[in-house]
């Protein structure tokens, strides 16, 4: 199956104010990522990571430079245009978890196409797959303040998934987990992706997950430098394979 | 072990820093407070210049006076006097004539014309004797109608020795001249002097029409044994009393009136206070986790105390010192509203300046600086009990709120009880009563958290169901935060309550007195001799005219009616007397008592079987029903009258007797008469008959001569004047709610940006949230409008049936618009929404990168 480029970056830059400095944080970046590939976006904290993944989702604008995601120009686009394009082409995994306090389990997944006006008992019903699918089937009426930090970012996993999005952004999700926690984690959001054939984007500082992605880049002095394609997958012959280890947090 | 000296400084430092990088919340703080201390002390300073400038002048009349002899309706006796000076020998009294009047030299204001004996004031009056030759009362026994004013007056007003001027009292004009000039260097005694007219006595008594009677003698004694002489001859129905004593008297006609100001003048403040608490909250928990580092580091739950009390008091400090200068900005206005109410409802008063007394800015700052700190007592406590390093959680406040719904509940109950018993105890002061209205006031707003959570909770399906996700985001938001959504829907409610109570009980007041208008002034036209004061009759008219008017063609009945003041011994003061010659509202008054139901009520009045007595002298001297009878203070001595009934009146909060004429006439000798009410013909032209009863009087006496309708509007316009301050006070209450609104929003949504980022960042679009926020805002302002609604009811109860009754003595019949509440919800409705714009705003212009990174 001949791949197709789901995500193309071009001469893509972005810089910040910072009191009277200017720092530029994306400097003439050009990518192409590829539909169905688990992409590692590897950097220390500050390199531009996150910044990256706003910038393609649309929550950042660039300074400079052309994204084009699925044939959209995301950078030609409103503000609310980018609003919807972010809602419905989607799915966003933050190392916080950001679930709305105020809702349910099942409503925090529910929510971005409760937002899009979606009949709300077919999309619960699809929710509540996926909520079984990530093991929490049971705890659809409870609010996030009552589950762990790995069962909210199974959750946060779920919402990214729910409306069925194009692509995957994921920022650091297993950052604020620990090790074992981590990992499953890690290995659920590999397995609902692959299984769904979505794209997944990961930005992370933590080379361990780059042995199971499909592209590994490095954000490094605003540049985005190909990692080429990891040892394992020469080994196994095949990409993108779920990390072995890990229960599910 | 020792304790180590710890230093508060650094803290101070985070303080300053945070104020500088929140600047708007802080802004809103001092605002708050600056608008109640405002509201406060520019009541006071209005209330209270009017009363320093009656009492400045008081003093001033009464100069070095330690006594005072009184009579009844009529004064004092002349003969009196000679007999005090001839047969006593009693050097030291001086007999004064005294009146209101005008000048239209001087322009509209009312003047206050002294009659003086020039022989006997050398030990009274220091001003009035200046020994420079540059005044001498020696023009008042040559030059007719010679007047004298001081320098500063004559200047303002521009007259100078020489200019003639007319003088106007009861519709007649009196010529008059400067004669002089009073020069002081007292700076008090020259602020007394102000409005102050002097002339002869002999000319004072032609002026005020009493020849032969005196207004009272000022007298000078060392001791009681100098008085001893005196009270062996005192005649029936004179009296001799301090020179204090008078003024006193006066003043405390409207004490209530000035303490149901100040009540809603502190209203703001208590507002203002719910604000102080939800902004000062909001800061300790935004820094919950700076707390928990410097407890971590070595800061003592005392040092973060005493900083947010610190701060609060800073605040509070710059709050107050606002509105202190905005209350003295106010006052100025204030004042006019005030001494207009003061001199249409209880005496005459100018004043040329505000005064502004340093007690009243102090007693602003204190009050001021001291509702900040106590306001943000339990979120200092909070801040004390932070645990190192963890830091005061968002959730665990909340917990901590909803902990505490159960004791809100039973704190509510408490304070009504509380609240209604002082309402309910018979004969205690208004201010205990005032206690009483506010602890039932602050019992509601506590019962709004509980109310809040109930009704929330129960909202969130139902929103979204038919809403979708906002439906069910907005509601859930507000219970989430109880902590501080419900202080800003408390505060709000609170301000809007008010607006329900003071509008019912204004609009049932108007109400009442518009039918008790209708029931009791039927006659077709009322004459009356013009007056300083809306709504005292000052003056007689003339014989010629009453006469005139009776025989007028078209003219069937002429009631007259006699205004004067007598002695009530048993009340220990003064009480207005009407002596009426027929009822002028034709059998159609409401009484509230009446002996044998009223059965021949007006001819016995009429045959001088007894009087009949108003209601707020029945309650204003907490006499009985029926009432006993009640003695008067005749020239020939005390006597006691049956009281035959008791009418409602809402023309006076003094109180008021009616005897029939004859009778008065027959034990006061005394013939004048102050206004005629006269029925005409149905054929005859009300209106053209007044213009030419006005036309024919016009050149003896300048008469107002009202038709019925005329005078119906002009009391409806006395009304509204009255509670034009009221009204004031209800708007700045509203703006300190709104503010408080304002500012709980600003605190929740900045709180949220992270949330809201989210929900941005999942695809809300701004629309959606402009959505969210106004529903949440719309929501929080629907509630404290429909709590406001029984909240305000009972507040009307109590202004209505206790407060009125107990400041004024009248019965009102409360009356409930619709529209009120509907009007009250649509301003907490608007006042909410208005409050989530710029939050909105804010929220729309938040960069979502920098909601979502933040932790």
């Amino acid at each position: 199956m001949s791949k197709q480029p789901i995500v193309t970056l071009r001469n893509l830059s972005k810089a910040f104010q910072e009191g009277r400095q200017r720092r530029l944080v994306l400097s003439g970046v050009t990518a192409t990522f590829q539909a169905g590939e688990f992409i590692v976006l590897l950097g220390r904290s500050g390199s531009g990571k996150s910044t990256l993944l706003n910038l393609i989702s649309g929550i950042e604008v660039p300074d400079a430079g052309e994204i084009v995601v699925d044939g959209v120009n995301v950078t030609r686009l409103r503000d609310q245009e980018r609003t919807l394009f972010r809602r419905d082409r989607t799915g966003f995994v933050f190392q916080f978890f950001n679930l709305i306090p105020t809702l349910t389990v099942l409503e925090n997944i529910t929510l971005p196409q409760e937002l899009a006006g979606r009949d709300r008992r077919r999309v619960e019903e699809g929710a509540m797959a996926l909520l079984a699918e990530v093991g929490l089937a049971d705890r659809r009426d409870a609010f996030p303040d009552r589950l762990s930090g790995g069962e909210q970012q199974r959750v946060a996993i779920a919402r990214a998934l729910a409306h069925d999005p194009l692509l995957v952004l994921a920022d650091e999700p297993t950052g604020n987990l620990d090790e074992e926690t981590g990992a499953a984690v890690l290995q659920l959001l590999l397995k609902m992706t692959r299984r769904a054939g979505k794209t997944l984007l990961m930005a992370t500082h933590s080379p361990e997950v780059v042995p199971y992605a499909d592209a590994v880049f490095h954000i490094q002095d605003g540049l985005l430098v190909p990692d080429g394609v990891p040892a394992i997958h020469a080994a196994n012959g095949q990409a993108g394979q779920p990390i072995p280890s890990g229960q599910p947090a | 072990m020792a304790t180590a000296p710890t230093r508060t400084l650094p803290l101070f430092r985070t303080g300053w820093r945070r104020l500088r990088r929140r600047p708007l919340q802080y802004v809103l703080f001092v605002l708050g407070v600056a608008l109640g201390v405002a509201m406060m002390v520019s009541i006071d300073l209005a209330s209270g210049s009017a009363r320093r400038a009656f009492q400045l002048s008081t003093d001033t009349i009464a100069g070095k006076t330690t006594h005072r002899l009184l009579g009844g309706a009529t004064g004092v006796s002349q003969a009196f006097y000679v007999q005090l000076r001839r047969e006593l020998g009693y050097e030291r009294a001086a007999p004064i004539v005294e009146g209101i009047v005008t000048a239209p030299a001087v322009g509209e204001q009312a003047l206050r014309l002294v009659g003086v004996d020039p022989f006997a004031e050398p030990p009274f009056r220091d001003y009035l004797n200046a020994d420079d030759g540059a005044l001498s009362l020696a023009p008042f026994l040559t030059e007719p109608n010679a007047v004298i004013l001081s320098a500063e007056m004559a200047e303002r007003v521009g007259l100078a020795p020489g200019d003639d001027l007319a003088l106007i009292f009861a519709g007649e004009r009196i010529p008059a001249r400067v004669v002089g000039l009073i020069q002081t260097e007292d700076e008090i005694t020259r602020r007394g002097l102000d409005n102050l007219l002097f002339t002869d006595i002999g000319h004072a008594q032609a002026i005020f029409r009493q020849p032969g009677t005196l207004s009272y003698i000022d007298l000078i004694a060392d001791d009681e044994a100098d008085l001893a002489p005196i009270r062996a001859i005192l005649p029936a129905g004179v009296r001799l009393e301090t020179a204090e004593a008078r003024g006193n008297a006066v003043q405390q006609m409207a004490n209530a009136f000035e303490l149901n100001l100040t009540a809603m003048s502190l209203l703001a403040l208590v507002v203002g206070m719910f604000l102080i608490y939800n902004t000062v909250t909001f800061s300790v928990v935004q820094r919950r986790s700076l707390f928990g580092v410097l407890r971590a580091l070595g800061v003592t739950a005392r040092q973060l105390g005493l900083l947010i009390l610190a701060e609060a008091a800073f605040l509070g400090a710059i709050g107050a010192s606002l509105g202190v200068g905005l209350g003295v900005v106010l006052g100025q206005g204030m004042v006019r509203l005030v001494t207009q109410t003061i001199n249409d409802l209880y005496f005459v008063v100018n004043v040329q300046q505000v005064t502004v007394p340093a007690a009243t800015l102090i007693r602003g700052l204190v009050i001021g600086i001291g509702a900040a700190v106590v306001a943000s007592l339990p979120p200092a406590l909070e801040a004390a009990r932070t645990a190192p390093a963890s830091g005061l959680r968002r959730s665990t406040l909340e917990s901590k709120a909803r902990r505490l719904l159960p004791w809100l509940i039973v704190a509510w109950l408490g304070l009504s009880a509380f609240g209604a018993l002082l309402l309910w105890l018979p004969g205690v002061s208004l201010l205990i009563t005032f206690t009483g209205l506010f602890a039932v006031l602050i019992a509601f707003a506590l019962l709004t958290p509980p109310i809040t959570l109930w009704l929330m909770e129960r909202l969130a399906p139902v929103g979204g169901r038919f809403l979708g996700p906002l439906g069910r985001l907005a509601p859930r938001d507000i219970s989430r935060s109880l902590s501080r959504t419900s202080v800003a829907i408390a505060a709000l409610m609170t301000a809007v309550s008010v607006i329900i109570g003071v509008s019912i009980m204004i609009g049932s007041f108007r109400g009442t007195v518009e039918t008790w208008l209708a029931a009791t002034l039927r006659a077709d036209l009322y004459i009356s001799p013009p007056a300083a004061s809306a709504t005292r009759v000052e003056g007689t008219i003339r014989d010629d005219i009453v006469a005139e008017v009776a025989a007028w063609p078209g003219v069937t009945e002429a009631v007259t009616a006699r205004n004067v003041s007598v002695l009530a011994p048993a009340f220990g003061r003064e009480v207005d007397l009407l002596a009426v010659s027929g009822d002028i509202a034709r059998d159609n008054r409401p009484y509230l008592w009446a002996e044998d139901d009223g059965r021949r009520l007006w001819s016995r009045l009429l045959a001088g079987e007894g009087v009949i007595i108003s209601e707020p002298l029945l309650n204003r001297e907490g006499l009985d029903l029926p009432p006993a009878p009640i003695t008067l203070m005749t020239p020939d001595g005390p006597r006691a009258f049956p009281v035959l009934a008791v009418f409602y009146d809402y023309a006076s909060d003094q109180g008021t007797i009616w005897m029939g004429s004859e009778r008065y006439r027959a034990l006061w000798n005394d013939e004048a008469i102050s206004t005629i009410a006269a029925f005409v013909t149905p054929d005859t032209d009300v209106d053209e008959t007044a213009r030419a009863m006005q036309a024919a009087f016009a050149g003896r006496q300048e008469l107002s001569v009202s038709s019925n309708r005329g005078l119906r509007n002009a009391s409806l316009d006395l009304f509204d004047r009255t509670f034009a301050v009221t009204a004031a006070l209800q708007l700045l209450a509203t703006v300190v709610a709104f503010i408080g609104v304002l500012s709980a929003l600003l605190s929740l949504q900045l709180e949220r940006e992270r949330e809201l980022g989210v929900l941005r960042a999942t695809g809300m679009t701004l629309s959606q949230l402009w959505r969210l926020t106004l529903l949440e805002t719309g929501l929080m302002g629907a509630l404290a409008g429909l709590l406001a609604m029984p909240t305000g009811y009972v507040l009307a109860w109590i202004l209505i049936y206790v407060i009125n009754v107990r400041s004024f003595g009248w019965t009102l019949q409360m009356r409930l618009e619709p529209g009120t509440f509907a009007q009250a919800f649509l301003v907490a409705l608007a006042a909410a929404l208005l409050a989530g714009i710029y939050p909105s705003l804010r929220l729309g212009r938040t960069v979502i990168a920098t909601a979502i990174r933040q932790e």
